[in-house]
């Protein structure tokens, strides 16, 4: 076991993410055209209410951040859903490989698709509204990108863990999780307009945190504090239970034959 | 000869639906030990569960209980070492879709760490093997049955496994097509010196390829032997028939060696012996000997259908 074929391993999942893309326009619209779609609606719609700019900062900051996680994300769920409508699952599974290849890569050509993404909204809300997405300068950026993709890989395992014990009927999964988010880690709105509960669930959500931190450097005061401890600790304790989870799932799934099931 | 499969009271169920459904047991206490470079075949009916214990052998599924050595690897601690030197294919072959022949190939072999020059190289050898070059640049989903059962074989031939499962392998093909996978089987299996486990429902297929057969219903292994063996061991042979003319009643053909069955009726008899070839000389020097005279001679052979159809009653 090299480091070589390890890495080649991982590589192999970016390879199917990107080659099936390329082949698939439908794909691209997914990838390209919703995200813009989504901000320019939500951007011309704050424009004709008048938003201050202020406001539109705050939403702007929200609707990027989504389209990042959203394609991100979808990539980690794409790497089992395409075999499971390919009825192909059992050909990755007969292969040496585990949860970490299936994931690297897959979260690899996520991060990729997904700062294309990221570039174009930026460059879209520039020069539509006005907004300036790199103020919170280079080292807030990353950070808050990183936040990102952390969310993205945890919504994505998720998916995959949901559709290895559901099977089919978890596919909707892959779209619907990013909208609950949307509801709960205030997008939109700042979670004090939530519902008392739904308050409570948001401070265990880390893309709550994350956005609170980047939206700080706009001047919005949150009743929340230590976003990036909190934030970041959160999504690295989930993750590690996500990726023990999905190793769990996939040897349940090997116990219940669902493997199979999904390759016929 | 050593062994490449070693199993021992393996047990797998199935619980339909959730925590309360009921559990469907499929294997029942197999025990099977399958010799390094042979065929080695799993014959039974439908829902006998010959799927489910490839599916076992080649980690896809965790058994209940049992012990399951493959290459001399423990099925539940050592899968992905075992993954390494095996591989698997079946019938009516899936993968993905909108990806071409050459693609899915350079993805799997991907997954099993092979670098650029070596990945091409190998990819290479099974579009070659498998007469796939003119359908390299195919997708998917627009390559013929017969062309989709081929690339799950040089699929499955990307990592040089040790032990190679096939499930089904000519299952929907039509008989040319059937005809020309099973001799691929063969020389993939003769010139590579692997070890080939494949489960069929097909006779024909099974007394062509396999060294040894296992029949396998409800979940248990009923017998194990080489097809002549099975047929013998139901009392099924090479028949004779001679029609003669003379007197037999008095004589004691049974007697013969070889000879498993004997009938008599006006002017034909019928032996089942163990091997038409090696048994005529003595059967016709015993009628000669009783001043019969042999007017016709008909050999015919029991096919392995007899058998499965005695087993799976």
């Amino acid at each position: 076991m090299s480091l070589r074929s390890e890495w080649t391993k991982i590589l192999a999942f970016l390879f199917k993410n990107l080659i099936i893309t390329k082949g698939n326009i439908f794909s691209l619209f997914e990838i390209l055209f919703w995200p813009t779609v989504g901000l320019l609606s939500v951007g011309l719609l704050a424009k004709y209410l008048q938003l201050s700019p202020d406001m539109m900062a705050f939403i702007l900051v929200g609707v990027i951040s989504m389209s990042v996680v959203q394609v991100c994300q979808i990539d980690i769920a794409y790497v089992l859903l395409y075999d499971v409508w390919g009825k192909c699952v059992k050909h990755e599974f007969i292969a040496p490989i585990n949860s970490v290849h299936l994931i690297l890569g897959s979260w690899l050509i996520g991060i990729f698709r997904s700062g294309i993404i990221l570039i174009l909204l930026v460059f879209f809300s520039s020069q539509a509204f006005g907004f300036d997405f790199l103020k919170p300068g280079i080292n807030a950026l990353i950070v808050f990108l990183v936040s990102l993709f952390l969310t993205s890989a945890l919504v994505g395992i998720t998916v995959c863990i949901l559709v290895l014990i559901f099977g089919h009927k978890a596919e909707v999964a892959a779209w619907s999780l990013v909208s609950l988010m949307l509801l709960v880690c205030g997008i939109y709105y700042p979670i004090s307009m939530l519902p008392g509960p739904i308050m409570a669930v948001a401070k265990f959500v880390p893309l709550t945190y994350f956005l609170e931190y980047f939206r700080s450097f706009y001047g919005f005061s949150s009743d929340l504090s230590g976003f990036l401890v909190k934030g970041y600790g959160l999504a690295l304790v989930y993750l590690g239970l996500a990726w023990i989870g999905l190793d769990l799932v996939i040897r349940n799934a090997k116990r219940t034959g669902i493997l199979i099931t999904l390759s016929e | 000869m050593a062994l490449a499969v070693r199993v021992r009271d393996l047990w797998k169920s199935f619980r339909s639906g959730w925590f309360w459904g009921a559990r469907n047991e499929v294997l029942r206490g197999i025990e099977l030990d399958i010799e390094e470079r042979r065929i080695f075949g799993i014959l039974g009916p439908n829902g006998a569960g010959k799927t489910t214990f490839l599916s076992i052998l080649s980690t896809l599924l965790l058994p209940d209980r049992g012990q399951i050595n493959v290459l001399g690897m423990n099925v539940l601690k050592q899968g992905n070492r075992i993954r390494e030197r095996i591989n698997i294919s079946s019938g009516n072959a899936n993968f993905l879709w909108s990806l071409t022949v050459r693609e899915n190939l350079t993805f799997y072999a991907m997954l099993y760490g092979l670098g650029w020059r070596d990945r091409k190289k190998k990819v290479d050898e099974v579009i070659a093997l498998f007469e796939l070059g003119n359908h390299e640049g195919t997708p998917f989903d627009k390559l013929s049955t017969g062309m989709k059962q081929r690339l799950a074989l040089a699929k499955s031939m990307l990592n040089n496994p040790e032990i190679l499962f096939l499930d089904e392998p000519t299952v929907g093909l039509d008989p040319q097509i059937s005809l020309k996978i099973r001799d691929q089987i063969r020389e993939i299996q003769q010139e590579r010196g692997i070890t080939i486990v494949l489960t069929t429902h097909n006779m024909a297929e099974a007394e062509y390829l396999c060294d040894r057969i296992a029949f396998l219903k409800a979940g248990e292994i009923l017998t194990v032997g080489t097809a002549h063996e099975l047929k013998r061991s139901i009392r099924l042979g090479d028949i004779i028939t001679i029609d003669y003319v003379g007197d037999l009643y008095s004589i004691r053909m049974e007697q013969l060696p070889g000879v498993i069955d004997f009938s008599l009726s006006d002017g034909r008899c019928q032996f089942v012996v163990d091997s038409a070839t090696k048994r005529m000389g003595t059967i016709l020097q015993g009628l000669w000997g009783a001043g019969v005279s042999v007017t016709e001679v008909k050999t015919s052979q029991t096919n392995l259908e007899e058998v499965f159809l005695e087993f799976a009653k």
